[in-house]
């Protein structure tokens, strides 16, 4: 099924930007991700899969240029793109006021909210408000770990920040809950076999976009991803990609 | 909670195995790269060249001082906001440098402690009779102190292996970083570790095996 949307989808970017391939086809976009981050990227069987990479390969298709993925752990993405080794990091990047000074940004091509995860049948927590006391752990260099300490009892929480395995340290028992977006949250309750669950409504909307470097060759690109990413919005491929991923578009508001 | 996923493991391991030789060449090259620094920092030491001396001395004091990760990410991470054209070094490059002057610091006490090992009369026998200095080291201390350094330099070539690990936050895909994304696609983490562990282990115990016969031959001339 998913074979059959993606070869669907070349053939309509090919009759779309056929032109655009011939033009400029030894151009490359240099994505960094960290394979790491179910759904979106990660690894089966030797092969780097996941909506993130669905989206990059249209992009791409859509530019009529080549796509190059470059897995690294989260925390040396940004050194990455920083370094110019990559063109810009596609692995639910929020936008935040800090990043915002620093990077480039494209439009927004996922919207989502902040989520509690508790091992199940773990009752003490029922939502953001009843962290007060509790360990709860987040990724290193996401955006959690501030939205949880913009929270007016954060001094409360006994925040663990982890390079990578947050599920697995929940799941064990090790901390009370983790904070990761819902999407991917529920997405692993239904898909890994990890006791967990959902505590509460998502507490704070986030916005995911892909940064550039804030210099002009990288505006320059943002300004062109910006575009595709306009035009598979209007065609109905974003959406498409998320339903396939998620059953539900996540690329609206 | 789950019972072990065995055909997960055996499904994974020749995928897992087919990143083991870039771990295998980072160590090797680093390992090469790391001797032949330390040979000469050694020698230096030993003979107390000025000046290059006391560079060496700050050399080892800083490699020596901070961590492997640390260096890491400052030659890849770091030198490039002040050196552009360093940009063009890779995760792999960066990852060797890294190996082999971290580790170059560390043997280079173990090589010099082992000249300074060597008995102070045998320079003395040597000098006598009319070899230079360059002719004793080379003749008479040097291949009597490889003896006495192979079993420390065999332990940090292992550690070297077990160091090449840190490569995937410099992006560098090695055994340990396809363990990691595997793991999260199927998060069954003790399955996916457990064969990295298992990997590991393999081949550091076929390293062992190999030290042990490179001993037996170094100590034949002592053996009566």
């Amino acid at each position: 099924m998913r074979n059959m949307l993606r070869t669907a989808l070349l053939l309509a970017s090919l009759g779309v930007t056929g032109q655009a391939i011939a033009q400029d086809s030894d151009e490359t976009l240099k994505v960094g991700m960290s394979g790491g981050y179910f759904p979106f990227t990660f690894v089966e069987q030797d092969k780097l899969k996941g909506f993130e990479v669905d989206v990059m390969d249209a992009v791409a298709e859509r530019l009529g240029i080549d796509v190059e993925y470059a897995t690294a752990n989260f925390s040396g993405l940004f050194g990455m793109l920083g370094s110019g080794r990559i063109d810009t990091i596609a692995n639910q990047i929020t936008i935040t006021d800090e990043r915002q000074q620093k990077y480039a940004f494209t439009q927004p091509y996922v919207y989502d909210g902040a989520q509690v995860v508790v091992k199940r049948g773990n009752d003490d927590i029922a939502g953001v408000e009843d962290l007060r006391g509790k360990t709860v752990a987040v990724n290193l260099g996401s955006n959690y770990e501030q939205l949880l300490r913009e929270l007016p009892y954060s001094d409360e929480i006994d925040i663990r920040t982890y390079e990578s395995n947050i599920e697995q340290d929940t799941a064990l028992g090790r901390v009370d809950a983790f904070v990761m977006d819902r999407v991917s949250a529920s997405q692993v309750i239904k898909e890994k076999p990890l006791p967990l669950e959902l505590a509460g409504e998502p507490f704070s909307e986030i916005r995911n976009a892909l940064p550039f470097r804030d210099d002009e060759e990288g505006r320059k690109m943002r300004d062109r991803v910006d575009q595709a990413l306009n035009e598979l919005r209007e065609d109905g491929v974003l959406g498409k990609i998320s339903q396939e991923w998620f059953g539900s578009d996540i690329t609206q508001p | 909670m789950n019972a072990l996923d065995i055909d997960y493991m055996l499904g994974l391991m020749p995928i897992l195995l087919s990143y083991l030789p870039l771990t295998l060449e980072m160590a090797a090259a680093g390992m090469v790269l790391a001797l032949i620094l330390a040979c000469l920092m050694a020698v230096v030491r030993v003979l107390k060249i000025p000046g290059l001396n006391a560079l060496t001395l700050l050399f080892i004091s800083f490699f020596r001082g901070t961590p492997l990760l640390v260096q890491l990410f400052l030659f890849y991470y770091g030198l490039p906001q002040l050196m552009s054209a360093l940009t063009q070094i890779n995760g792999v490059t960066a990852t060797i440098m890294g190996l082999t002057l971290h580790f170059s610091a560390y043997m280079a006490e173990s090589i010099r402690a082992a000249i300074v090992g060597i008995d102070r009369s045998q320079t003395d026998a040597a000098l006598s009779i009319g070899m230079t200095r360059g002719q004793t080291m080379r003749r008479v201390v040097l291949p009597q102190a490889t003896r006495v350094a192979v079993p420390t330099l065999m332990n940090y070539f292992i550690d070297m292996i077990k160091a090449t690990s840190l490569a995937f936050t410099l992006g560098v895909t090695e055994l340990m970083g396809a363990t990691q994304k595997e793991a999260a696609g199927s998060f069954l983490y003790f399955e996916a570790f457990i064969s990295v562990a298992l990997i590991y282990w393999g081949v550091v115990e076929l390293l062992a095996w190999l030290q042990r016969s490179l001993e037996t031959r170094l100590n034949k001339a002592y053996q009566r």
